[in-house]
């Protein structure tokens, strides 16, 4: 009785008055408020309504959405969004497995570690559009360094119009994006290994595992919280991703459209559009980006929030 | 926590207003009538800034008490800067630089411009260059062209002396020169596959008396023809056909790879506008620049060559300008010659203005061309009023044709199916 007391009133006591929290959270609630929730809102707005120019006109209904989805624009965006699914699927293929790879190995690196997780961090610290700008420049079958470097080898059969041909355009981005990132989900499994202690793999090596079998069935699906979050964040600056593939491959999604993704989709519609009606029709793909993204990746928490609860 | 909301919605207010005054440099200078006034200029070529300056002294000599201040911007960001700028209620720009025909049309559309019918004449300026600034709807001017752009094959003298190659006179002049120079491992044409808008304009600079010039495009403004029709196609073919002349994987070579492989002589001739040629005399002063007009193509319907060309855009007076009266004036200055030769003179370009002529002899020939056998550039001057525009739609067309992927008569189809999603023909 006596101890239940202290503690609940040590606990009030330790609590600051209302005023004090609603003094300390409202300046990250109000930037929140005002460049993320306020957008959000407004662009929900602008999407029903029908514009000219700059100025709205009146209530349109839902007319935005099913242009949208219509005739020509409609092929645009299922092409666009295609080519995210794409960039979404190499990308997890390229660069969360190296990036678990890297994890993996550098844990058992017995020097060089710093140097080398910096290394591979490093390109994060540049704009997307100057690492796009650079690899273009590397790419250019012109005077780009790659097929230089190739024909200095010997292997003219490997230099390849990288940005121009659309078979090999799209894989091109997602791994030039991968080289800009790869150090994300490496840092993000460093720091789940991290939290394995090493007895569970030791002790299925003792028992006669091979590292293999240890890494398979022991530490992966410990990481599995990590390979969710790391998942669900890749999805979304995928579905998201703008800049890189504007530096590279231009506002169209060079060549002939083979690039072309709804980041570049959304930017053309809303600052390339001579169409008077252009704020209504950029703000519903934004709108329609939000709620897929959003609801998507709300799906994917549920769902790893499952497959987490039953590993325990 | 009720009592709150009233201090967060003024502190959200102070937020909006800080941003809003330090990102925009305000021009309320003088505030207007007559004394002391500034008038701030916005454009998407901040490489303009020195010589805008000189050409803005002479008017502010002649109009003491108007102070003008040039801005530019970032030339990829203008769109979106301009947007801001025209909506807000103060501290926004009071001459704004215009993107031609198309893109303007949203300004217009929402009021943000001054007409400016009754303040300026442009009666003795052709049709086509006016239209750059005219409104769709309501068919007010709402601007003062600036620069006529003209569309030639220009060439590299040089080379064309060391392989003994003069300018032709038939398309098959033409196209034997480049075998020669493609056998002598020089690229006969450098251009961008990269970039749908550089092969429209190849397409107009080299296929347009094949579709038939600014005939086809009347046809097609008034329904009679569309872009499925086998002379343009055909125009499109003529484009393809060339791909062995080149750049290898052109699909893939930028802009400015395009541009830097004629400027360093590894390729010999470039389709292109006259506003290329300031950029390419500072990539190399030395580099001797010379231009034709591509003789008719094989089956052309017009049997001389075409000068295709169309007004680059146009300065107009935002609505919300606090210097409506200043902005005025200097916008009425921009349509005559005294600015239009200042312009031509200190930004090398042909300007606007009727009866200016450029100092520069290869500029000068290009004009006198346009002016003889000129023909309005179809794709910006007639189809660029939509989403997607016409140039877009082509180029990406043509694309596909280089890369293999489409015939002449689907490239045609698709280019069809694009435009006529918002192109409607005249009844």
């Amino acid at each position: 009785m006596i101890r239940s007391a202290r503690s609940s009133a040590r606990s009030t006591r330790g609590r600051p008055p209302w005023w004090v929290l609603a003094l300390f959270l409202a300046p990250a609630l109000l930037l929140y408020s005002l460049f993320i929730v306020y957008p959000l809102v407004s662009a929900l707005q602008y999407s029903l309504f029908t514009w000219q120019g700059t100025r709205p006109l009146g209530f349109a209904g839902l007319d935005n959405f099913t242009r949208l989805f219509s005739g020509v624009y409609g092929d645009r965006l299922w092409r666009a969004f295609g080519h995210n699914m794409v960039f979404f699927a190499g990308t997890m293929l390229v660069q969360t497995t190296f990036g678990l790879a890297f994890a993996v190995l550098l844990r058992r690196a017995r020097w060089g570690r710093r140097f080398l997780q910096t290394a591979y961090v490093l390109p994060h610290l540049v704009s997307p559009i100057v690492v796009g700008y650079l690899w273009s420049l590397m790419l250019s079958p012109q005077f780009g360094a790659v097929n230089a470097a190739l024909r200095a080898v010997g292997l003219d059969a490997l230099a390849q119009p990288w940005t121009g041909d659309p078979a090999l355009a799209l894989p091109t981005l997602i791994l030039v994006n991968a080289w800009q990132w790869i150090g994300f989900p490496m840092l993000l499994f460093s720091a789940a290994l991290a939290g394995i202690p090493p007895e569970y793999e030791e002790a299925a090596r003792v028992d006669g595992a091979t590292a293999w079998r240890a890494f398979r069935h022991v530490t992966l699906p410990l990481l599995t919280p990590a390979i969710g979050i790391v998942t669900v964040l890749t999805f979304v600056g995928n579905m998201n991703i703008l800049d890189l593939v504007y530096a590279m491959q231009g506002s169209q999604g060079a060549p002939a459209g083979a690039t072309d993704v709804l980041g570049l989709l959304f930017y053309r519609t809303a600052f390339n559009n001579p169409d008077p009606g252009a704020i209504g029709q950029a703000s519903a793909l934004a709108v329609v980006m939000f709620l897929f993204i959003f609801g998507v990746s709300i799906l994917a928490t549920g769902y790893l929030r499952r497959k987490e609860a039953g590993l325990r | 926590m009720p009592e709150n909301r009233p201090v967060i919605l003024a502190a959200c207010a102070a937020a909006l207003a800080l941003t809003a005054t330090t990102a925009c440099a305000p021009s309320t200078g003088g505030g207007g009538e007559g004394d002391e006034a500034t008038v701030t200029v916005w454009s998407w070529r901040p490489e303009d800034a020195a010589g805008y300056k000189k050409i803005f002294a002479a008017f502010e000599e002649a109009n003491p008490g108007i102070t003008v201040e040039f801005k530019g911007h970032k030339n990829t960001e203008y769109p979106t800067i301009l947007q801001t700028g025209l909506s807000q209620e103060s501290g926004g720009p009071d001459v704004v630089q215009l993107k031609p025909y198309g893109p303007v049309q949203a300004f217009i559309e929402a009021d943000q411009l001054v007409p400016l019918d009754d303040k300026v004449d442009l009666l003795e300026w052709p049709e086509e260059t006016v239209d750059a600034a005219r409104g769709k709807g309501d068919g007010k001017l709402y601007g003062v062209p600036f620069a006529v752009q003209t569309f030639s094959v220009l060439y590299n003298e040089k080379i064309f002396a060391e392989h003994d190659i003069e300018e032709p006179k038939t398309w098959d002049d033409m196209v034997s020169a480049a075998k020669r120079l493609k056998k002598a491992d020089v690229i006969p044409f450098a251009t961008s596959g990269k970039e749908p808008w550089v092969l429209a304009i190849m397409r107009e600079t080299l296929g347009a008396t094949r579709a038939g010039g600014n005939g086809f495009a009347q046809e097609v403004l008034k329904g009679e023809k569309d872009f499925t029709d086998p002379d343009y196609t055909a125009s499109l073919k003529t484009i393809a056909d060339l791909e062995p002349y080149l750049p290898p994987d052109s699909t893939a070579v930028s802009y400015t790879d395009a541009q830097t492989l004629f400027t360093s002589g590894k390729a010999a001739m470039y389709p292109g506008g006259g506003y290329e040629l300031a950029p390419f005399r500072a990539a190399d002063p030395d580099l001797k620049i010379g231009s034709f007009d591509a003789p008719p193509a094989p089956g052309a319907v017009i049997d001389h060559p075409l000068t295709p060309g169309f007004a680059d855009g146009s300065y107009g007076v935002n609505a919300a300008s606090g210097n409506k009266e200043a902005a005025t004036k200097l916008v009425e200055w921009m349509a005559t010659k005294e600015f239009g030769s200042a312009f031509s003179k200190e930004l090398g370009q042909i300007s606007a203005v009727p009866g200016v002529t450029p100092d520069d002899p290869l500029l000068a020939k290009m004009q006198a061309d346009y002016a003889d056998h000129g023909t309005p550039y179809m794709q910006g001057v007639y189809f660029g009023y939509g989403d997607p525009m016409g140039r877009d739609a082509e180029g990406a067309a043509l694309a596909s044709m280089l890369l293999g992927d489409a015939s002449e008569k689907e490239a045609g189809e698709q280019i069809q199916k694009e435009i006529s999603a918002w192109f409607k023909p005249e009844e």
